[in-house]
């Protein structure tokens, strides 16, 4: 871009301080009429999630009424209630969603960790052609791999097990490239030092490097936890007995049961959307950084 | 000396690498093999044997109607991502800098994109409703006597997908936008200001040209994310009304899990892998592009 312009274009004639103070009250309501634009537009972005919450307290005879109640007449719990009773109850799906991310996302950072590692800090034979391969894998799309997959988990008995979801989980390719991008940022004079001192990778790995990476640890916790508990297209491929379903698989059960039930199958949506809001209010800040850095970083 | 500890480096690099890399070998890597072999057999689940049929399966896809009708849906689903990428845009300017409460905005805006599944796709299945839903409430109340009856015809059904795809996507897009203009350098925007440039113009001449990088980025892993796409579709539509909503993605997964057509399915994935691979090329052409501005 032309830098010319940014030196020479010194202001040519000082503001008045009265015209001064006029043009900063304009830029003020400026800033108000933009605030309140975009607050309307990103009420309407989350318009459905109040309208869901409001559904799952109706009564049936509300759903639809229009102009849209907002604020139900009367707080009917029983939606609710049917939700997390009876034999498919969402505490199990909960369990089960709980179990999977919980070890699939802890496997899947410490061993992105170590491997992001190797291909950030060490020199080895054949380190470039792997990271190809890695690179490579990224671009298979999943439906390539669902049904080898499949058949493999038959063969080794893990179909229809909450195996067949945490095993793979545990290793993600994306992980590896983010937690590497950070390595690598890492100044080396760190690693010299302890070099020097006698510490080897392994050392420098668990008392240097991986304290250091906290937040980009916390990042890929917090978007691969999200990742699992979100996922829909794995448990419908190998999930089939309903006390192992997971939130989304659940879901879509309570809905197929009950697709006649509105506030129903919207307290049961509330119950699989209320977790990761939870989740995104406290992390917040690292899933923001986290996207914002992996894709701006390539 | 120098040769042994390279070695030994060698040795611990694989020490490393080696416990991830046996779980992409056995969940990526073999599966991908063999899913390539897979393509050249007539595989169904549970039938008693399997031949080698040569390129049969890939000459069936490109007989197949169906096949042309799920190419031409995922093409309208991925109209999706630039329309999407656009409003991005301009809530990532309007965010920028001058609003208040810019962080709890932010928020908002990407909340849909991490309550992702399929508990939003039932929820919009209601708000879609043709006769009496919240939406066509809406557009009957602005005077609309016909409103489109959305997931129920087949006219319809993909751009309420596309819809949905878009509000999905919006928060995502607009984060890395934001991320793309924060790195815009302060005195050139203030230069042009400064020049007597309006703020359209601003936008126009100075800052659409400086993130170019970031919307050809956005568009080409918006296109792959969206193309490998299929939860939403799955549990809102199934592919109905007919095959109006059949993506690619989902028609695979019909083929290999409710008619146990595994080698023709896997014809068809590779199929798919070519559209990303066509992609992935792009991306790194314009790689050179976007690296260094």
């Amino acid at each position: 871009m032309e830098k010319r312009n940014a030196t020479s274009a010194k202001p040519t004639a000082p503001h008045s301080p009265k015209v001064k103070v006029r043009m900063e009250s304009l830029t003020q309501i400026r800033k108000i009429i933009l605030t309140l634009l975009m607050s309307g537009f990103a009420l309407l972005m989350i318009m459905p999630f109040i309208w869901m919450i409001s559904t799952s307290f109706k009564s049936p005879a509300d759903v639809f009424t229009y102009p849209i109640q907002w604020i139900p007449s009367s707080l009917n719990w029983e939606h609710h209630i049917k939700v997390w009773s009876g034999a498919d109850t969402f505490a199990t799906y909960y369990l089960n969603s709980l179990k999977i991310s919980l070890i699939s996302t802890v496997g899947a950072v410490f061993l992105s960790a170590f491997a992001a590692y190797g291909f950030a800090r060490i020199q080895f034979k054949g380190r470039e052609t792997l990271f190809l391969i890695y690179l490579s894998m990224m671009m298979v799309p999943p439906q390539v791999l669902f049904v080898p997959k499949f058949l493999m988990f038959e063969w080794v008995g893990i179909y229809n097990t909450h195996w067949a979801l945490i095993l793979p989980g545990m290793f993600t390719i994306f992980g590896v490239f983010m937690l590497r991008q950070f390595f690598l940022s890492v100044p080396s004079e760190i690693s010299e030092a302890a070099f020097i001192d006698g510490a080897g990778h392994l050392r420098i790995f668990f008392r240097l490097i991986l304290p250091l990476a906290k937040p980009a640890l916390a990042t890929l916790a917090i978007i691969d936890f999200s990742w699992h508990w979100n996922d829909y297209e794995n448990a419908l491929v190998f999930l089939i007995d309903k006390d192992l379903y997971t939130v989304p698989l659940g879901l879509q059960n309570f809905i197929l049961e009950n697709n006649v039930d509105y506030n129903g199958m919207m307290a049961a949506a509330t119950a699989g959307i209320i977790p990761m809001i939870i989740v995104f209010l406290v992390g917040q800040h690292y899933i923001i950084q986290g996207v914002a850095g992996s894709a701006v970083k390539g | 000396m120098h040769k042994s500890w390279m070695k030994r480096q060698s040795r611990l690099g694989y020490l490393f690498i080696g416990p991830n890399m046996i779980g992409v070998l056995l969940f990526f890597i073999i599966p991908a093999v063999y899913s390539f072999y897979l393509m050249f057999t007539d595989y169904k689940f549970m039938s008693p044997e399997t031949n080698f049929v040569g390129l049969d399966n890939i000459r069936r896809m490109l007989n197949d109607d169906l096949f042309g009708v799920a190419l031409r849906n995922t093409f309208v689903f991925l109209l999706a991502v630039p329309v999407s990428m656009g409003l991005a845009f301009i809530v990532a300017v309007a965010l920028n800098k001058s609003v208040y409460w810019q962080k709890t905005l932010r928020a908002l805006y990407f909340m849909p994109y991490i309550t992702s599944g399929v508990a939003i796709a039932f929820v919009w299945m209601l708000l879609f409703q043709p006769t009496s839903g919240p939406i066509n409430g809406f557009l009957r109340g602005i005077g609309i006597t016909n409103p489109p009856g959305w997931l129920s015809t087949t006219e319809w059904s993909m751009y309420a997908i596309d819809i949905i795809w878009i509000w999905f996507m919006l928060g995502y897009n607009m984060i890395i936008y934001l991320a793309a203009l924060q790195e815009i350098p302060e005195e050139l925007v203030e230069a042009a200001r400064i020049d007597g440039a309006r703020p359209w113009q601003t936008i126009r001449q100075v800052i659409w040209p400086l993130v170019s990088p970031t919307t050809f980025l956005l568009l080409i892993t918006g296109l792959i994310m969206t193309i490998k796409n299929f939860g939403i579709i799955q549990a809102i539509t199934q592919g109905g009304p007919g095959n109006s909503t059949t993506v690619l993605s989902l028609f695979i997964y019909q083929n290999a899990f409710r008619y146990y057509e595994m080698g023709y399915a896997a014809a068809i994935s590779w199929a798919l892998f070519a559209i990303i691979m066509v992609f992935t090329v792009l991306q790194w052409l314009g790689q050179k592009r976007w690296v260094h501005y």
